[in-house]
């Protein structure tokens, strides 16, 4: 039986996404400026690979890029198609009204779109030029805990002191195969968690501390994307649309992105908040109304589908930033909750928050101290920067849509113009206690729960159904392994079938969860595992949130080339 | 003029050899057929049915070596001088095809599916595990060597000569110091898995079975088809049936000479593992299930109603 | 014993190919690559003999830059160092081209015994291992399940159709086509992949003059030849119609 390896670093970060490998590279060149003894840095990342289960719009915010790689220019940076014109329409069933004005929170002159998977490869080739470790294909398992030094009054634990990667060789049975080998205990003096949108070891973090209770309780929103390609001539490359509206009713908060990039390549995706009422909404249901609205359907007339995927996103701002350091240990970019849900953006931030937090680690260790105290300095670093300038004036833009279209864009507008003054601080409420219960939503009416209320019709031209959209993903993951996805299914086999209508079933893109016959005149759960695109809306959005989302085996997953 | 190399085993004809021959008679160009062996009269006047034979007999191709074979059927080849050499795809003729071509530096296509005749012939093979089909042209000079796919072609469709052909021996000998190889007797071991991708035949059953009982309903069909029994994903997830037994992504790719889907309804996982089958059957109760659009013989209808129909006619 | 592992990096099986515009081969923009998985169970079984007698796996690899990822995986699982010729023209070469590549600077290594993958997962040609070991002059067996080594030759048992096998004894040195799923695969530990940057990648320059023996004229989706043909009628009747069909039109039956 092989050994459990061990392995001693000064830093180690988790997660290999733009603000993980931000915060290698600053730590980095901090250290070339400095000379002498280099500390020893480590990454470690689920996918196999640089970029491969990176997903966003995106639209990139060139300015933490400046900072970090001034010459990233002449390096490189994949930074795809410089923004055109932007185009803000609200739909209607059959119609379109185009914003005449652009607010400016959605100007993107000086942005670019971009596929963050290749802008997230070419960035770990920044950092592999600079030798740094990089680990793909080893998931974090376990928060690391030290003796007993509490942070806080009543913690379970205290100090971090890093992470033991996942098992590999599992069977579905759970007894080791041929080729076990046992995860590493990685020791860092600062642990630098980067593990994205609900983060699993970050969850674990703010759990066992009991860190994560931040001003407001976190929201998001799911995401879901297709890269289509589309006759050159059709769109011009840069132009940039989002849309509210329709299919969204006014009690539910999302819209979409429409990007054209070059050689008549589109991006395009449908954002859904995940706090919506309606036990039996599915937000792929939704995407796929979206791409059969006259407008939408004429640009994607002819073309083809190229990838699919999915992905939550952090949607409640700056008041629901979780506490950002321990002792050993600082979070980092979207698992800090560290996005401007009204601009859409959230790379530029995650970046920034990797470089002040690689800053605080370095200056820490150089001075042998990395207790809280000492790296409490990566709060005051992320509140006198452009993260909390930008962040602070719209901390409340996404509470206010918890009231619904009109109030939250009112409210959006008042924000904008006096810059987030003058408002009343809003609260919100965790997004899944927003959905309401089938009776309670729909009266007494029988229907087939199964069914989601908003099915859209699968055409396999322009409309496609989930299975077919993983496949589209280049989703893989061993059959032979535990199912990553823990569920209390006694719920399941109880109670959400009347009182919800099992939303799992439809919130999930990718048909991981289904309700079978169990043989005995009754429904059991079925979780398809392997089909998992790792979006993490199940963990989120679960009513009784009895689903807790671990990482499989490393090295599977999507395979998000170009997203 | 083509040259086919046959293959055979202890006198017994390799059906490959006749796919071959109907291979190379897509290209209107006369043919002779070679086969190599020990004690190859027999085999050698069967095929002269199909056209003239030559017979390579020695004492050293009596159980193949890839050196023995590379050898004797380089001197045939320089002697007939054809511009193209024709094998089937076994594994016999992978382990010395390379070798032969390499000898005579000449160019090798293997695993063809496809002959276009014309000006400069191309010979169409898979690519990228079956998702592309290249046409390809060998590059260089004469002769070229191809090697044809098992199934791609049938046995049936070669054509037989007016009258039975002559057979000639090959005048070839082999220095017997340069053969390294000493090989043992073959021997059969018990299989221990399912091997699906040799199965001539499959029955796949998916979701429309609606439950484990049901599955024998599938089995007999399968029996009664003489035809291996497999299954999409959900079954195997169920439990219904055990996971080598899963045709698509997560399972295994095979393309039989028939397969038939009962109550699958195809989605795309599952037809990337079986879309290559020569020719196909679905069976769904829904006119607009996917599987139709990969299938050469579609009935829309119930399964329960139409499996049974279809075993008692196989019975006839 | 000093063994080779000839390895090549493939796009994944994920991968939808794209055509480029004259359709006679694919877009690499945007793909993923991996190790050809049968040259992964190449590489498990030089490692297990190196366990088992001492020497050395070398990785050998033909293809443009990129390939150095599979290089350092394979050096991360354990191989002691990589030979690499590296060429951008060899990203779509065929067998033959890339066996010729790789044989000046493999001759002069002198290896005990070659081991490949039995065919890789892009082009298919199952040709590169038999062509490598004719140029260089040593015997070589495909298909093998089992390799043993004693004294000098090897004993190895290769797999033959419908389920019938053989063992043949050849001296060394000697070339191996791999039979995939015969180990199991090792994983690649921290340590293995720290110590991977540290191994030595010899670059060696393509030798010139190397002619492709292959052209690709067309590149195309697979194409259905036949139009589907639903059979109506009632269960008696479709299933007559259908078995008729299948015997007397595809002649499957």
């Amino acid at each position: 039986m092989a050994e459990r390896e061990t392995l001693e670093v000064d830093v180690l970060i988790v997660g290999g996404g733009p603000g993980g490998l931000s915060a290698a590279l600053r730590l980095a060149q901090l250290q070339k400026a400095k000379g002498g003894e280099p500390l020893s840095i480590a990454v470690i990342e689920k996918a196999p690979e640089a970029g491969r289960h990176q997903l966003s719009g995106a639209l990139l915010d060139p300015s933490t890029l400046k900072d970090l790689i001034p010459d990233f220019a002449s390096k490189g940076a994949p930074l795809g198609t410089p923004v055109d014109n932007d185009n803000i329409y609200f739909l209607t069933e059959g119609g379109k009204l185009r914003l005449p004005i652009t607010p400016p929170p959605f100007q993107n002159h000086g942005n670019y779109i971009i596929s963050l998977s290749a802008f997230t490869k070419w960035l770990a080739g920044q950092v592999e030029a600079e030798g740094i470790d990089l680990f793909w294909g080893f998931p974090g398992q376990r928060v690391l805990y030290g003796p007993d030094t509490p942070h806080r009054e009543g913690a379970a634990h205290g100090r971090v002191i890093g992470v033991r990667t996942g098992d590999r060789g599992i069977g579905k049975d759970g007894q080791p195969k041929g080729a076990f080998e046992p995860g590493a205990d990685i020791r860092a003096k600062v642990t630098i968690f980067a593990d994205g949108v609900r983060g699993h070891l970050t969850k674990q973090l703010y759990r066992d501390l009991q860190i994560g209770m931040a001003a407001e309780p976190p929201q998001f929103a799911i995401g879901i994307k297709e890269l289509w390609d589309i006759p050159k001539a059709r769109l011009k490359p840069g132009t940039v649309i989002h849309t509210l509206g329709y299919p969204l009713r006014e009690e539910e908060f999302g819209g979409s992105w429409l990007y054209a990039m070059a050689d008549g390549r589109i991006s395009i995706g449908f954002v859904v908040g995940l706090d919506y009422k309606d036990p039996l909404f599915d937000p792929h249901a939704a995407f796929q109304h979206f791409k059969r609205h006259p407008f939408i359907s004429s640009i994607l007339e002819g073309g083809s589908l190229v990838r699919y995927g999915a992905k939550a996103l952090p949607e409640g701002g700056w008041n629901t930033q979780p506490h950002l350091f321990v002792d050993g240990a600082l979070v980092v970019g979207d698992a800090a909750n560290f996005v401007n849900s009204m601009r859409l953006k959230g790379i530029h931030l995650a970046m920034r928050s990797g470089m002040l937090a690689g800053e605080t680690a370095f200056e820490a260790i150089h001075a042998g101290d990395t207790s809280h105290a000492t790296l409490s300095a990566y709060k005051r670093r992320v509140d006198a920067s452009a993260i909390k300038s930008e962040l602070y004036p719209v901390r409340n833009v996404h509470q206010a849509f918890g009231g619904g279209l009109i109030s939250g864009g009112l409210y959006a507008g008042i924000a904008m113009v006096t810059k987030g003054k003058l408002l009343p601080e809003l609260s919100g409420d965790y997004g899944h206690h927003e959905m309401r219960k089938v009776d309670d939503y729909y009266g007494l009416a029988k229907r087939d729960v199964l069914v989601p209320s908003n099915a859209a019709p699968i055409d396999r031209k322009l409309t496609f159904d989930k299975v077919t959209g993983v496949h589209y993903s280049g989703t893989h993951h061993d059959e032979n392994q535990p199912v990553h996805l823990q569920v209390q299914t006694d719920v399941c086999h109880s109670i959400c079938g009347s009182e919800y209508g099992h939303p799992c079933v439809k919130f999930c893109p990718a048909n991981v969860y289904e309700m079978v016959d169990n043989g005995a005149g009754g429904l059991r759960l079925q979780i398809n595992a392997s089909n998992c695109v790792h979006c993490k809306t199940c963990d989120i959005m679960d009513p009784y949130s009895v689903i807790n989302w671990v990482a499989p085996e490393g090295g599977e997953g999507p395979s998000y080339d170009g997203m | 003029m083509i040259l086919v190399i046959a293959e055979q085993k202890d006198g017994k004809l390799n059906r490959a050899s006749l796919e071959t021959i109907a291979a190379a008679q897509q290209l209107s160009m006369p043919i002779k057929i070679a086969v190599a062996g020990q004690g190859v009269g027999p085999v050698a006047t069967e095929l002269a049915q199909y056209g003239e034979v030559i017979a390579v007999d020695h004492a050293a191709l009596g159980h193949y070596t890839p050196e023995a074979f590379v050898q004797a059927l380089q001197q045939v080849v320089e002697q007939v001088k054809p511009a193209i050499v024709f094998l089937p795809h076994t594994y016999q003729t992978r382990d010395f095809s390379p070798a032969l071509a390499t000898r005579l530096d000449r160019a090798l296509i293997t695993d063809v599916i496809g002959v276009k005749g014309g000006g400069t012939p191309s010979f169409a093979r898979p690519m990228f595990q079956g998702k592309l089909t290249a046409d390809v042209q060998p590059q260089g000079p004469a002769p070229h060597f191809v090697t044809i796919q098992i199934g791609a072609f049938r046995a049936d469709a070669a054509a037989k000569a007016a009258a039975a052909a002559p057979v000639s021996s090959a005048n070839i000998s082999i220095d017997e110091s340069r053969l390294r190889q000493k090989p043992e007797a073959p021997f059969q071991e018990a299989k221990q898995a399912v091997d699906l991708s040799q199965a001539e035949r499959i029955v796949a059953v998916g979701r429309g079975i609606k439950s484990q009982e049901n599955i024998a309903v599938a089995e007999q069909l399968a029996k009664a088809f003489g035809a291996e029994l497999a299954a999409s994903r959900p079954i195997c997830d169920n439990g219904w049936l055990p996971m080598e037994r899963q045709i698509g992504s997560s399972g295994q790719t095979v393309a039989p000479k028939l397969y038939v889907a009962l109550g699958i309804s195809g989605a795309i996982q599952h037809l990337v593992g079986m879309k290559g089958s020569r020719t196909i059957v679905a069976i769904n109760k829904d006119a607009d299930a996917p599987i139709f659009e990969v299938a050469d013989y579609g009935i829309q209808g119930d399964l329960f109603e139409l499996a049974p129909a279809i075993i008692a006619e196989l019975a006839k | 014993m000093k063994i080779a592992v000839c390895i090549k990096q493939v796009p994944t099986r994920e991968w939808q190919p794209r055509l480029n515009d004259d359709k006679t081969w694919v877009r690499d923009q945007d793909v993923s690559y991996e190790m050809n998985e049968p040259d992964a169970y190449a590489l498990e079984e030089a490692l297990r003999l190196r366990e088992k007698h001492g020497g050395e796996v070398v990785v050998c690899s033909a293809g443009p830059a990129r390939v150095q990822q599979v290089i350092r995986e394979a050096l991360a699982r354990g191989a002691d160092r990589a030979l690499h010729v590296e060429d951008d023209a060899l990203a779509a070469a065929d067998a033959f081209t890339a066996a010729a590549a790789l044989t000046a600077a493999m001759a002069e290594q002198k290896f005990d015994l070659i081991l490949t993958g039995l065919q890789s997962d892009d082009q298919g040609h199952a040709q590169f291992g038999p062509v490598l070991a004719e140029k260089l002059s040593i015997p070589h067996s495909t298909i093998i399940m089992e390799v043993n080594v004693a004294g000098g030759s090897l004993r190895v048992k290769r797999e033959l159709e419908g389920g019938w096998f053989q063992y043949v004894t050849m001296p060394l040195p000697a070339l191996l086509t791999i039979q995939s799923g015969i180990n199991q695969l090792r994983y690649a530990t921290l340590k293995g992949i720290m110590a991977a940057k540290k191994k030595e990648i010899a670059k060696v320059a393509a030798p010139s003059g190397l002619a492709a023996r292959q052209k690709i004229v067309s590149l195309y989706a697979p194409q259905k030849a036949k139009q589907t043909v639903m059979i109506g009628g009632s269960a008696a009747e479709a299933a007559k119609e259908l078995v008729k069909r299948l015997r007397e039109e595809a002649r499957v039956l």
